[in-house]
């Protein structure tokens, strides 16, 4: 004899706004199936069930039971029950690798028209399922929606087939909802501004069909949609489509938000399916009409976006990693990983821009002269004390690494001196063949991070008298040493853009320098002089704030009781399935008018009286419900877990 | 044709609290507020399954009857489970409740755990401590 008593209670708070963050109470039925299905007389109907492909519900029981009053009665299970009546004519596999299971029921008659449901674990759980069905003499019966099951935050991808007439009309999908249908995308450019970014409708090969596909799926995306030709409701046809999205613990989602600092560089991490790591990879950028292309990995390169993207395979990750780098406002938007096959793996990122200070700084454009040594430097700052750092040259293709030189002495120092923090790239005698795009980047783990990009100008030019003038400041002057250029390969350059100024005007002497350090200190005085003053006279101007003039009426009583019902809306994460415990049974017990006033008093008052009232009620209430259900039980499809029945 | 599909009654219910091992839901939406219904107030639905034949020690089935339920608003609103978020273009793992130390009590199962028991076998006249699955779904290893 198992019994379960739930109760409703009701809490009346003053208005919060509700976040869309909190799961929609959609979310919490992770079993998902058609909600009708169509059969004919004397036909067969097949029903598809899924469900998120987690241990417990892999293995766990699954069953097909008819609705009858509050109960639901097994009519097929996985435990090799089935029902009197449905012998030789219903069946139900599981296929726990492609998180669905099939009911097939045969010889429909009209008896069999009616409410079941399709689930996992025990009957009534609430684990199942609603599902019609209706059996009809035909011949036609409607096409029942077509299911897609998606995991949150992944990529759907729907195809609509239809007849040639297809062909030149506009196509769309749109949403249902209460009030109609709401236009999603359509072939005019229509996007709706939930989907922005993340959705792309194409033509497919075939004339009439087309396809649509959704990244970064949401509990919202759940629902019913309708994809078609013409217009919703007044002219063309349309298919259903039925979404339902599902969460799996414990599985690692790639970033829907990228932040990028303006000037500095972004990396995009891209994740394919193991099967196609030969296909053709490309990124784009998310336009109202299309996604435009701006790297693949057959080596095409936007020409808007020469020398500022690279994108790098990794094929045992199964990841390709695209990193854009001077980052402008305008870089702002939805950016696409494709592959050309399995049209599940493309994904999409928004990317952001923020003002900020890009953590590699140097000089972005250096001329030099055809011969003379160059020096390209970058230098980073202390939180990528430990990355690897390297400089590349770049092409279209990829980025080659060339070696250069890392100021910092190797050694067993944890400090970050806040000098010698450079990577120079050394070129002894520059030609025309090394002009381009040089990278300065630094890699931690394996992962790809920040970079700075450099152009590099080689001008045809003579020697000797010219070198002064045209050579850039951090190309060391060959009259400061007076030696052999080729000997200074590596130069000593902190803070790399004072040292050079100062290096080239040596030949003025130390008068300079005297003047130069006169001048920063005589500025230095009068601001330090002006900042003073301006402090002394904020600290005059500004009030004393006390304490007590903001309302502070804390008191410990307000603790206990804030604690109990002030809690604001944080929502717990979600796990999977719940589990009852006991047997297959509920009753359900409406709590009655006048002891739900007299709960909800007595919540007013204090907890203490809250708990007694509900005490008092839960004793008089477990009276008055101990009739045995067993009419309603489904005790003879499997024993209710008992103790010894375990071996 | 747009009567025919099972709409959610209430469309913007949001879970609040899904305690699986106390078994207990908190959901809230906005209603109109009964003094002034041009107003709306947030309104909140406990459910509660009391589960009246759990044992004292869900791990022991040799454990009596569980009388007594405690069900307390600030233990089940804790948010224990780290979740990551952004500070400073790096990304850091964060826990949103403090006393996420103290162990829980729980009424019930929770399905994604294995819960298993000794219990002595009498098999050919020895008895033996065998030890038995008490949730045999949740107890696979793949």
């Amino acid at each position: 004899m198992t019994l379960v008593v739930s109760i409703l209670l009701l809490a009346l708070l003053p208005a919060q706004s509700a976040s869309s963050r909190y799961l929609p109470k959609s979310a919490s039925n992770p079993v998902f199936g058609p909600w009708q299905v169509y059969g004919l007389l004397n036909g067969s109907v097949t029903i598809t069930c899924f469900y998120p492909p987690t241990s417990v519900n892999r293995h766990d029981r699954k069953y097909w039971c008819r609705e009858s009053g509050s109960s639901c009665r097994t009519v097929v299970s996985t435990s090799g029950y089935v029902a009197a009546g449905y012998q030789g004519r219903a069946s139900i596999t599981d296929y726990p690798e492609s998180k669905h299971f099939q009911i097939t029921i045969s010889g429909l008659t009209e008896a069999d028209a009616g409410s079941y449901q399709c689930g996992i674990g025990i009957n009534g759980r609430g684990l199942s399922h609603k599902v019609s069905l209706d059996v009809s003499e035909g011949p036609h019966i409607p096409e029942g929606a077509e299911l897609f099951y998606v995991e949150l935050h992944s990529t759907v991808s729907m195809t609509c087939s239809f007849g040639k007439e297809a062909a030149n009309e506009r196509k769309f999908l749109c949403k249902l909802d209460k009030s109609g249908c709401r236009n999603i995308i359509d072939t005019y450019g229509n996007v709706d501004e939930d989907y922005t970014g993340r959705i792309l409708l194409s033509n497919e090969d075939t004339p009439g069909s087309f396809s649509i596909m959704i990244t970064q799926m949401g509990w919202q995306d759940s629902g019913f949609y309708l994809c078609g030709y013409g217009a919703y409701g007044e002219s063309g046809e349309t298919k259903e489509l039925d979404v339902h999205v599902y969460e799996r613990t414990n599985v690692p989602q790639g970033k829907p938000t990228i932040i990028g600092i303006k000037g500095s560089s972004a990396t995009f991490e891209c994740h394919y399916a193991p099967l196609r790591s030969s296909s053709l990879k490309y990124w784009c950028k998310w336009r109202e009409k299309g996604c435009s292309r701006i790297i693949d990995s057959s080596g095409f390169v936007s020409p808007l976006y020469e020398g500022r993207v690279t994108m790098v395979n990794n094929p045992e990750n199964k990841t390709f990693t695209v990193i854009l780098n001077q980052l402008k406002d305008s870089d702002k938007g939805y950016y696409w990983c494709m592959t050309e096959e399995e049209k599940e793996q493309q994904s999409s990122t928004e990317l952001k821009i923020i003002e900020g200070e890009p953590g590699l700084q140097g000089q972005k454009d250096v001329e030099a002269q055809v011969g003379s040594p160059v020096d390209l430097t970058c230098s980073y700052p202390c939180k990528y004390y430990s990355y690897q750092k390297y400089w590349c040259k770049w092409s279209s293709t990829n980025c080659t690494p060339v070696p250069a030189s890392d100021q910092r002495q190797p050694g067993p120092d944890v400090t970050c001196d806040r000098d010698n923090r450079t990577i120079i790239l050394s070129f002894d005698s520059v030609t025309k063949a090394d002009q381009g795009w040089y990278w300065c980047g630094v890699t931690h783990n394996g992962l790809l991070g920040e970079t700075m990009a450099v152009y590099l100008a080689v001008a045809e030019g003579q020697s000797d008298g010219h070198n002064l003038e045209i050579e850039k400041v951090d190309a060391p002057s060959p009259a400061e040493t007076g030696g052999n250029p080729q000997g200074r390969a590596f130069s000593d350059a902190g803070v790399q853009s004072a040292a050079g100024s100062e290096s080239s005007d040596q030949s003025q002497g130390s008068s300079t320098l005297v003047l130069s350090l006169s001048l920063t200190g005589a500025v230095l005085l009068v601001l330090v002089t002006a900042f003073a003053i301006f402090k002394y006279r904020q600290l005059k101007r500004s009030d004393l704030v006390s304490v007590g003039s903001y309302r502070t009426n804390i008191s410990m009583s307000d603790f206990e009781s804030v604690k109990g019902y002030g809690a604001s809306n944080n929502a717990c994460v979600k796990e999977n399935e719940e589990t009852q415990m006991g047997g297959d049974e509920f009753i359900t017990t409406e709590v009655t008018p006048e002891s739900a006033a007299e709960t909800k008093k007595a919540k007013r008052s204090s907890k203490e009286d809250a708990d007694l009232a509900y005490s008092t009620y839960l004793l008089t209430s477990g009276t008055s419900t101990q009739g045995d259900p067993k009419e309603h039980s489904t005790a003879p499809e499997v024993p209710p877990p008992t103790w010894q029945g375990q071996i | 044709v747009l009567a025919g599909y099972p709409w959610d009654s209430e469309d913007e219910e949001a879970v609040l609290v899904n305690n699986k091992c106390q078994c207990v839901t908190v959901t809230s939406k906005l209603v109109p507020s009964k003094e002034n219904p041009e107003e709306e107030v947030v309104e909140r639905n406990i459910r509660i399954l009391v589960p009246l034949q759990a044992r004292e020690n869900i791990s022991d089935p040799l454990s009596p009857l569980r009388t007594t339920f405690v069900y307390r608003m600030t233990e089940l609103c804790r948010k224990c489970n780290p979740v990551e978020i952004e500070l400073g273009g790096e990304i850091h793992q964060v826990q949103q409740s403090t006393s996420c130390d103290v162990p829980e009590t729980c009424y019930t199962y929770n399905r994604d755990k294995c819960y298993s028991s000794t219990f002595p076998f009498l098999y050919q006249g020895e008895t033996r401590s065998i030890q038995a699955a008490l949730t045999p779904a949740s107890c696979y290893v793949d």
